[in-house]
């Protein structure tokens, strides 16, 4: 079930100001972390202090929209239909879970990579290292749905083959990453932020009122449309049964609050106050793409049908998974608005690609090198050996990345949510059971873990290799699925329906039966819930450790 | 008159509160060691703590019903949940789930932190004042006013 690659209904060529566009953009994000670039850490402090609710918001907002949502978002709606709008759910929703049991608590803890906090809330380098790996793997899956993204975008622009465009894009986004590295450049998000938001909105409203669908609000308007736009476009479970359905939008939203990159956003902020604040005006700043992005897919469909003959859910000359996946773009082409425009939609898709990968990139190899390599395998490890071990990682996991793109086993929204169905699994229940109850221990920890990790890699290994690895796919004969029955309940893109609670209950179990956590470990977790303030430079740990028994509020 | 200067520091301005007294939650809020309070989810062991839960149950399960009810309600009552809305166009299962759900997760939120923020209120909790009863050189400056956040939250 691979999805066909090429799109044939984009103008695939080399355009001269799209692709000044593309390198403008990158540019400008280069160019603008540089100027804010902060000196020392002292000035970064300084810096995060005066980091406010809303720029903060942005600046999740910005962190949060890759490919996935930008491209892959749309494409869902537009190909299947109300299922895609599990999609919308699951990606805007989980805020509010995340806002009310975490993100304050995490900021409270002072500690935001999973790596760090799993290792330091259960005080083991081994849950840390499995915190590492699940890193690695989430940085890996999220990465093949941007490269692909990134491919067929690029086609537009640049008007290569998909692979080769491919490669060539990956190759810009490395460069990406050596630049903004070597400048210093901590991406200003908040600019990032304005810059995609404007390229997506241009584009829906401007195709919306020059084919006369919409004027001020596409984003409601589009529902006089369905009586045109067949059936497939909002008739319920016709792409996936109820069960899929759920088993989706839970996956993503607590994948949401899971994954490592959207909690790291609340590190710069003043205060707790700030940190709730701040989620809840980043949801704000995601919904103004997550509503225009059925419009768009709306808009496109019906479009498609104009200008191709066919209708888009026709079975010859219907809409090609490619077509679907660039469907922003191709909306913008078929309304005929100028080459630049079009370009312009384009390239903040490609920003947003080339932007997350760069990051999930980073976060790979810290993984691999710090939490993984010297932690456990070689504790002496010098600043050298770490650095290259850094590197060779994000050279590996880059052609591991090339090479799966190829061929895809999904759509965009897809293989992001299946990444999004490991966070949830493995790293959301540690990261609530470890902040809301106090005797939730390092074995319970481990046991979870390893349990969730095994059920992820098991959906994978079922359903999505076979149709990579000759021997697999032939055991899998017509279903698809070494076990169909594993796959209809734990498909890799819902795992976490029965992942979560399952890692919930082992974890509870485990720490049930083994011997409590050390009270200096629970008074860390208790300071992470006290309402007392406290200071923007301090980790729990450290009050904890601060405090001895002389405690505010002793008399 | 309760007594107001329960806080060793010299440099904590006195607590400005109408009429001079301190509400009973603001005094068990001083009152609680929070650091030696249990924390489990389900058995709050602190006033605050019960307060925080309750705002946040609350505002789960209404999250469930907005994110989950309308699909559940689509698999139940088809017929019913996709009849068109007049003048709109959708279909009201599409409505609920692509605008209704998001936007009222957005609300929920809104509400969520207004009712957060009421609560410190409510304990006499300044988040800008940073008072942790330790020594103010965790990060050796020596400079208490370096790390109280300028007072502004």
């Amino acid at each position: 079930m691979t999805v066909p690659l090429q799109a044939e209904a984009l103008d695939i060529s080399f355009k001269l100001i799209p692709a000044i566009m593309v390198f403008l953009m990158m540019a400008s994000f280069l160019a603008i972390g540089y100027v804010f670039k902060v000196a020392d850490t002292e000035g970064m402090w300084v810096a995060g202090r005066g980091i406010g609710n809303i720029e903060n918001g942005m600046a999740i907002g910005a962190n949060w929209m890759s490919a996935a949502s930008y491209l892959g978002l749309a494409g869902l709606v537009a190909l299947a239909g109300f299922y895609g709008l599990a999609f919308i759910v699951g990606w805007t929703t989980g805020y509010f879970v995340l806002l009310i049991f975490l993100a304050a608590q995490m900021r409270r803890f002072g500690k935001y990579t999973a790596p760090d906090f799993v290792g330091d809330r259960f005080n083991s380098p081994l849950a840390r290292a499995l915190a590492a790996f699940t890193t690695l793997l989430i940085a890996y899956v999220y990465s093949v749905g941007q490269a692909r993204g990134m491919g067929l975008v690029g086609q537009y622009v640049f008007g290569l083959d998909i692979i080769p465009m491919i490669v060539v894009m990956m190759t810009i986004t490395v460069g990406y990453l050596a630049l903004s590295g070597m400048l210093g450049a901590t991406k200003n998000m908040a600019v990032q932020y304005v810059i995609l938001i404007v390229a997506f909105l241009a584009g829906v409203y401007a195709v919306g009122f020059t084919e006369g669908y919409s004027t001020i609000l596409p984003q409601v308007e589009y529902g006089a449309l369905f009586d045109e736009l067949g059936r497939q476009f909002s008739a319920p479970f016709e792409n996936g049964s109820y069960y899929i359905w759920v088993a989706t939008a839970f996956s993503l939203i607590f994948g949401t609050c899971g994954l490592p990159h959207v909690l790291v956003r609340f590190y710069t902020v003043e205060n707790e106050r700030t940190a709730r604040w701040s989620c809840v005006w980043g949801l704000f700043f995601i919904l103004l793409l997550y509503w225009a992005a059925p419009a768009m897919a709306a808009f496109g469909v019906d479009l498609f049908e104009v200008v191709t003959g066919s209708s888009a859910y026709a079975a010859e000359g219907g809409m090609s998974g490619a077509e679907g996946d660039v469907i922003v773009v191709l909306a913008a082409q078929f309304a005929n608005l100028p080459t630049w425009f079009v370009g312009l939609v384009a390239a903040g898709a490609m920003a947003a690609a080339i932007a997350t990968t760069a990051g999930l990139f980073i976060t790979a190899s810290s993984a691999v090198a710090h939490d993984i390599y010297s932690e456990l395998i070689n504790p002496d490890a010098t600043q050298r050996q770490q650095v290259l071990i850094g590197r060779a990682t994000i050279v590996v996991i880059g052609a591991l990345v090339t090479v799966t793109a190829f061929n895809p086993p999904a759509l965009i929204g897809e293989l992001v949510a299946y990444a999004f169905s490991l966070a949830g699994t493995v790293l959301f229940p540690m990261f609530f059971l470890g902040l809301w109850w106090e005797n939730t221990n390092q074995k319970g920890a481990l046991a979870g873990m390893t349990v969730g990790l095994l059920l992820w890699i098991g959906s994978i290994i079922n359903s999505v290799l076979p149709n990579y690895v000759g021997f697999l796919g032939e055991a899998a004969g017509e279903s698809g699925a070494l076990v169909p029955l594993y796959a209809q309940y734990v498909p890799p893109i819902g795992a976490a329906l029965v992942g979560t609670p399952l890692v919930f209950l082992v974890t509870i179990a485990v720490s049930l039966a083994t011997p409590e956590p050390p009270l200096e470990t629970k008074k860390m977790v208790r300071q992470c819930h006290s309402p007392e303030p406290m200071g923007q430079q301090q980790t729990a740990e450290d009050i904890v450790s601060n405090s001895g028994g002389d405690t505010p509020a002793d008399d | 008159m309760k007594d107001n200067d329960t806080h060793g520091n010299a440099d904590d301005s006195p607590v400005e509160m109408d009429g001079g007294t301190v509400t009973q939650a603001a005094q068990d809020h001083r009152n609680t060691d929070y650091l030696n309070r249990e924390v489990n989810l389900l058995k709050p062991s602190t006033p605050f703590m019960r307060d925080h839960l309750r705002v946040v149950w609350t505002g789960f399960i209404i999250w469930a019903v907005i994110v989950f009810g309308p699909v559940t309600l689509t698999a139940i009552a088809p017929d019913a949940m996709t009849t068109r809305i007049p003048a709109l166009g959708f279909p009201l299962h599409y409505f609920l789930v692509a605008l209704g759900a998001p936007t009222g997760a957005l609300l929920l939120s809104v509400w969520y932190a207004r009712k957060r923020d009421a609560l410190d209120e409510k304990y006499d909790i300044d988040p800008s004042r940073v008072d942790t009863g330790v020594e103010d050189d965790a990060d050796g400056t020596g400079d208490a006013t370096a790390t109280d956040g300028g007072g502004q939250g």
